[in-house]
């Protein structure tokens, strides 16, 4: 993967940086040996690695924008960090790079469930927020799978996803305000505790992307009253057409169901052998739906949509009739990548969106790729909103599979692109896709954007490697 | 994740183990978010991937341990939280344990380190020097407030004393023997007596025994047991620790099943197959680990109490030995609640104490750090007392006002044992 | 007035433009903000119609000149409806690229989300001529700066927007409004705030303080309605009794808060957000300064209706700032629009990047300038 050349006189500066970046943090906040250095040259997509130049881990927003300011004045190039789950590489560092670690502004500094906000650090995993919450039974909405380990910060620069955001939107949607810290060492307040901004929408600018426009250091994210409860389904059917066209049926109907999760054979055949959930191996395809509301509710709901899928001859059919058999539909889907893991030395997980209507024909053109590229591939699709999330197995030891199996990947995105739909949903474009952008923008619209990251970073310091294909337009 | 070993390096079993758990980890990250010491320091080089991705390196490039790598590696408290978490089933246990013995075996320590060392692993596993020890720091504590300063020696001294009781119990040596039921005898067992815990809590075996005894259980502490080798194992020290294994292998032969109630020992025998696989005592190892049980899942089926409920609010500790390393979560609590206790659990409850051996002497800032965090998500339940399943815990725990017993004194009481010491 | 028919004419007339150009679809919303000083008028009205619409997708893509009736009108036979329920103020003639300019939401909004949120993605012809596409037609889209959303509620001052594909919903089945009287402000804002964080999908929560009374709207299928007004009407006993409407008492009710038909006509009309609790606050102060004012989004949302006196607007103005709020003047003589902050100053690091971006889309700063903020 093509990088920046280094600065060769940030390099050659070395020594001086790292005195200078401890005069700025205390002890170990500043890492620059080459061991310690090792385990940050990569992120959740370890097919790319490189070591930084240093590592610094600030405490405070202070001390962000003392080391911000530092490295603008010396011209040193950035890479903002949160818990280092991306799946596209969004924390690759480069030689020349400090990497700001953002784990320890971990706080989560106040909560209202009056105005149903709450105000965090962004190192605070996602998960924490809702657990902060969770007694008073509120929650935050948008759950990617990472959710345990990944952090708001992170959530909030890649503008990520997850199950539940076909009922209840994505991190832009979840969010009233944020803090970011410029290149030049300023603080923008952006939003507040307010609904809808007055003048232009930085939030939702600055939501999704990917550490180009600043380092995000407080986040003012919306906080919901969980439901009375949610129960879930499954249902097996004998083709990806058929179950395509379930979805459709259950979408046209009304009803917005809080999960609908599509799996393809390959998913769960891998997902049975691990959970020993019960999912039918006969299936082409499997959907788990999953609706909220009182106990009289999730019946209605869930009878509505057994009605559905009742009309497209499915081949198996399970109805929760409690929490223990939600919880044991799910568990197989909540294993997947794990149990992918466990057939398959490495996979890739792909993250590309589709019109809905496009699954059949994808996955049907995805089949012959597999079979050309001799490399297996299971499916989890976002059924709701056409997120699909194609896991590639591979051997990382194998230098020809992983070759392969980048090259796989990337013509499913293009194929995602072609068939209307666009290279990620929720992982963010970061290295994985950006020589991949031309598929989906014209020149003009790649200029565009890079215009906007220039207006917030003329010297492109910030993430400079990333979701922009490397142009001799781009300084730095 | 790829990994860079010659087929020269794979040769060596223990390298070859050590790739395939390299290979197994897909570098998630899922595993930092339940790592004590990731979430009190923030820092990669503090969590289990982390930790993971120093051990490659060091391994792959067959490098002399380094002062960075020590440094990380010693704040693993192997409380195996990360195992519980991994969605890929990587085997961080043995890898670090691999580690630790190659820091044993190729990094020189500071003199002050290598002392307190020899001096804990020759001390700790025996009963009598530990008295010995525990008596002198009686009366060293009142002092404990002259060595200021944050130094390694001083803070570890002070953590030392603090940790050591007020009032030294009675002497207890188990080793050599046997404890018969009044009635029919039901079943043998031997009875792994434990080192600190003899020293410290000898009213935990009484109980054990006590308990077993009244449902018809045979107990017996045979002489040739010993430590199980636990400290030693986990410094790093190999052979030491597979001497201890091999010696507990052979004394326990014979018996129904190997009862362990100090569960931070009960990980380490339930995994002398693993570490005795290339020995000839592999096939016994491997027999004693699968028919070795802690207290509460030996007692499941079995346990009966007969008192009435006693109106007492007990939060349950879970160990970490027990919760991640024995995967013994639901069995104390089902026999607590039967035994007509009210149950709470602490939030987070799957963060350590702190305890981890002898952790909160080799890192008593961090351990006083999750110490306070776990008391904190303890006493938010006001409990009357605490149980936990492992001396350590109930050590760590000890002296914030809240009594702590553990788990097999509780259950002892309702079946007509006496009241624990310490409840009021 | 140039009035291209194609994006190709669009493109041109930005292209051949000699000096500023008021953009507009067909102008309804003219009298928003600051008034726009130019020769020329750049109109998307006949760029109409819808081009794309998946009702099983969730997803509807119109040129931006196609009337906001059509839009509906279309969504409606498929038992669809627009999200965030953009209001019909401005009368029958708006378009629905006028409605994504200004990002203007209805009660819904309150847990619907607004217009932004919809939005997947736009067409618009830059500064220099260029026709762009940004976003695209699929729920699920973090690819590259999320330019669509920018333009977002961006009053045609960076892009001429010619096309918008947004996020629908299906229309749910029944409607019900729990009415809650005799409430003055403060507990009028708590018994929303209770109704908003209940499990029970409140969908509209406003607030008429001439009337004092509170509306809470639940939408579903109709069983869930009845069950959950008749709930949530009962967890609420301790803000008073409460009256329960039917779907078309609901409906029409909805829509009449939609378009702010109980605020009094006044000179001037300003639109306030702010954290829901600090309303009562502004409300207070706003009536002091003689101006009549209603709650929408739990008191998130107020609009306030008056004089069109400076002394008005800075009362307004100073009442949300004071309580870390945002306004905007929806209204009022050319005068009193020319001569103050119409929407909030941006804060000097901001209006930096603020000029360099406005400066990308547009160089010669030929749209719509002076809109937003004093050129």
């Amino acid at each position: 993967m093509e990088q920046p050349l280094p600065k060769a006189e940030v390099l050659a500066r070395r020594g001086e940086i790292l005195a200078g970046l401890r005069g700025i943090l205390p002890g170990e906040a500043v890492i620059g040996d080459a061991i310690s250095l090792k385990p940050y040259e990569t992120d959740g997509l370890t097919a790319y690695r490189q070591v930084p130049l240093a590592v610094v881990l600030p405490a405070s927003e202070a001390e962000v924008i003392a080391v911000v300011k530092f490295c603008h004045l010396h011209g040193i190039r950035m890479i903002p960090r949160g818990a280092g789950t991306s799946l596209s590489g969004g924390a690759l560092p480069l030689a020349d790079a400090v990497v700001v670690g953002m784990m320890r502004m971990n706080e989560i500094l106040e909560i209202n469930y009056e105005d149903r906000y709450a105000v965090v650090q962004p190192g605070v995993t996602n998960i924490a927020i809702t657990q902060a919450v969770e007694d008073e039974k509120f929650f935050y909405a948008p759950d990617p799978s990472s959710q345990l380990a990944c952090m708001i910060g992170g959530n909030v620069s890649m503008n990520s996803g997850g199950a539940h955001c076909l009922k209840y939107g994505v991190t832009a949607n979840n969010l009233l305000g944020l803090r970011l810290v410029t290149v030049e060492g300023e603080v923008l307040e952006i939003g507040g505790k307010h609904m809808d901004a007055a003048g232009y929408d930085w939030l939702g600018l600055i939501t999704g992307s990917e550490g180009q426009l600043g380092i995000v250091t407080e986040v003012t994210v919306r906080i919901l009253r969980s439901p009375e409860g949610q129960r879930a389904m499954l249902a097996g059917f004998a083709s990806n057409e058929v179950a395509g066209a379930c979805v459709d049926a259950i979408i046209s109907s009304g009803i917005i169901p809080v999960a609908l999760e599509f799996m393809d054979r390959p998913a769960i055949h891998a997902c049975e052998a691990f959970a020993h959930a019960g999912y039918p191996l006969d299936a082409e395809a499997m959907l788990i739906i999953e609706v909220e509301g009182s106990e009289a509710e999730q019946a209605d709901f869930l009878g509505r949509i057994e009605k559905i899928c009742a009309g497209f001859a499915p081949i198996s059919m399970v109805v929760s009739q409690s929490a223990e058999q939600s919880a044991a539909i799910w568990k197989g889907r909540k294993g997947a990548f794990g149990a992918i893991g466990r057939i398959s030395p490495d996979y890739l997980c792909m993250d590309g969106t589709i019109p809905t209507s496009q699954l059949p024909a994808v996955l049907h053109r995805m089949k012959t790729m597999s079979e050309e590229y001799g490399l297996k591939v299971a499916n989890i699709f976002h059924a709701g909103d056409g997120n699909l999330h194609p896991l590639i197995m591979f051997d990382a030891n194998d230098p020809v599979s992983f070759h392969k199996a980048e090259a796989f990947g990337a013509d499913i995105l293009k194929l995602c692109v072609e068939v209307g739909g666009c290279l990620t949903g929720e992982h963010g474009v970061g290295i994985e896709k950006r020589d991949l952008m031309s598929a989906q923008f014209s020149v003009g619209e790649l200029e565009q954007m890079r215009g906007i990251k220039s207006a917030f970073d003329p010297g492109w310091l910030l993430n400079p490697s990333k979701v922009f294909p490397l142009s001799e337009h781009a300084p730095g | 994740m790829q990994t860079n070993f010659s087929p020269t390096q794979l040769q060596n079993p223990e390298i070859a183990v050590a790739n395939d758990i390299l290979r197994t980890c897909v570098h998630c990250g899922f595993c930092t978010a339940t790592c004590p010491t990731f979430v009190t320091l923030g820092d990669e080089l503090d969590s289990p991937r982390g930790r993971i991705y120093l051990i490659k390196d060091m391994l792959e490039n067959d490098r002399a341990a380094s002062e960075e790598e020590v440094l990380h590696i010693d704040r693993c408290l192997s409380c195996l939280s990360c195992m519980t978490t991994c969605p890929s089933g990587v085997d961080y246990m043995h890898l670090v344990d691999h580690a630790r013995v190659h820091i044993e075996e190729t990094y020189s320590r500071p003199l002050m380190d290598r002392v307190l060392r020899e001096v804990l692993a020759r001390v700790l596993p025996y009963p009598a020097r530990m008295r010995a020890a525990l008596a002198l720091a009686r009366v060293g504590k009142p002092f404990a407030g002259l060595l200021v300063g944050e130094n390694q020696v001083f803070g570890r001294l002070r953590a030392m004393l603090s940790l050591a009781p007020d009032r030294l119990p009675a002497a207890q040596n188990l080793g050599g023997t046997v404890h018969r039921p009044a009635g029919e005898v039901k079943g043998r067992a031997a009875l792994l007596a434990g080192c600190a815990q003899q020293a410290i809590a000898p009213s935990i075996n009484l109980a054990t025994i006590e308990l077993l005894n009244r449902l018809g259980v045979e107990v017996v502490v045979p002489a040739a047991a010993g430590c199980c080798g636990a400290l030693v194992h986990h410094m790093g020290r190999h052979e030491e620790a597979l001497a201890a294994a091999r010696r507990n292998v052979a004394a326990w032969e014979g018996f129904d099943a190997v009862v362990v109630n100090t569960s931070g020992c009960g990980t380490v025998v339930k995994d002398y197959g693993f570490l005795l696989r290339h020995d000839e005592m592999a096939g016994a190892a491997a027999k004693v680990s699968a028919k070795t049980r802690d207290i509460s899942e030996y007692l499941l089926e079995i346990y009966q109490p007969s008192r009435p409920a006693p109106g007492v609010t007990v939060a349950y500790h879970a160990a970490c030995s027990l919760q991640h390393g024995q995967k013994v979560t639901s069995a104390p609590k089902t026999l607590l609640r039967k035994a007509g206790f009210a149950v709470v659990e602490p939030k987070d409850a799957h963060l350590c104490c702190g305890s981890a051996g002898t952790y909160n002497i080799m890192q008593p800032e961090i351990a006083a750090a999750l110490r306070r965090r776990k008391l904190d998500t303890l006493n938010a339940k006001e409990p009357d007392v605490i149980a936990a399943g492992n001396i350590g815990c109930l050590t760590q725990l000890a002296g914030d006002g809240v009594p702590t017993v553990h788990t097999v004194e509780l259950l002892n009481w309702m079946a007509g044992g006496t009241k624990p010491a310490g409840l009021k | 007035m140039i009035a291209p028919e194609s994006e190709a004419g669009v493109c041109e007339a930005v292209r051949g433009a000699n000096g500023p150009l008021l953009v507009q679809g067909n102008g309804t919303k003219a009298g928003m903000l600051r008034p726009v000083q130019a020769a020329e008028t750049l109109s998307t009205a006949r760029l109409s119609g819808i081009t794309l619409y998946a009702p099983n997708e969730l997803v509807m893509s119109a040129k931006a000149g196609t009337p906001l009736k059509e839009v509906e009108a279309r969504l409606a036979e498929k038992g669809q409806q627009m999200i965030a329920e953009p209001p019909h103020i401005h009368g029958e003639e708006q378009t629905i690229g006028g409605i994504f300019a200004t990002n203007f939401s209805g009660p819904r909004r309150v847990t619907g989300g607004a217009m932004r949120d919809h939005v997947l993605g736009v067409r618009a012809v830059n500064g220099n001529g260029e026709a762009q596409k940004f976003g695209g037609r699929v729920l699920k889209n973090v690819t590259g700066l999320d330019v669509a959303k920018f333009l977002t509620g961006s009053f045609g001052t960076l892009a001429v927007i010619t096309e918008v594909t947004f996020k629908v919903l299906p229309k749910a089945e029944a409607t019900g409004t729990i009415v809650i009287r005799n409430l003055e402000a403060e507990a009028a804002v708590r018994c929303m705030a209770a109704g908003l964080g209940s499990p029970f999908s409140v969908s509209g929560a406003a607030y008429l303080p001439a009337e004092k009374t509170v509306f809470l709207r639940i939408e579903e299928f109709a069983a869930s309605v009845k069950y959950r007004t008749e709930k949530l009407a009962g967890q609420l006993a301790a803000f008073g009794g409460a009256e329960i409407l039917d779907t078309a008492a609901s409906l029409a009710l909805w829509r009449d808060v939609r378009d702010c038909r109980p605020l009094p006509a006044g000179a001037a009309t300003w639109r306030v957000t702010v954290a829901p609790s600090a309303a009562p606050k502004i409300l207070a102060a706003a009536e002091m300064a003689g101006l009549a004012g209603i709650l929408d989004w739990g008191g998130g949302l107020i609009w306030l209706s008056g004089e069109a006196t400076e002394a008005a607007h800075q009362a307004v103005t100073g009442a949300a700032r004071a309580h870390g709020g945002v306004w905007w003047l929806m209204n009022a003589p050319d005068p009193l629009r020319a001569a103050v902050d119409v929407v909030p100053a941006e804060a000097p690091a901001l209006a930096k990047i603020s000029a360099r971006v406005r400066q990308m889309f547009d160089p010669r700063g030929i749209f719509n300038p002076g809109k937003m903020r004093a050129a």
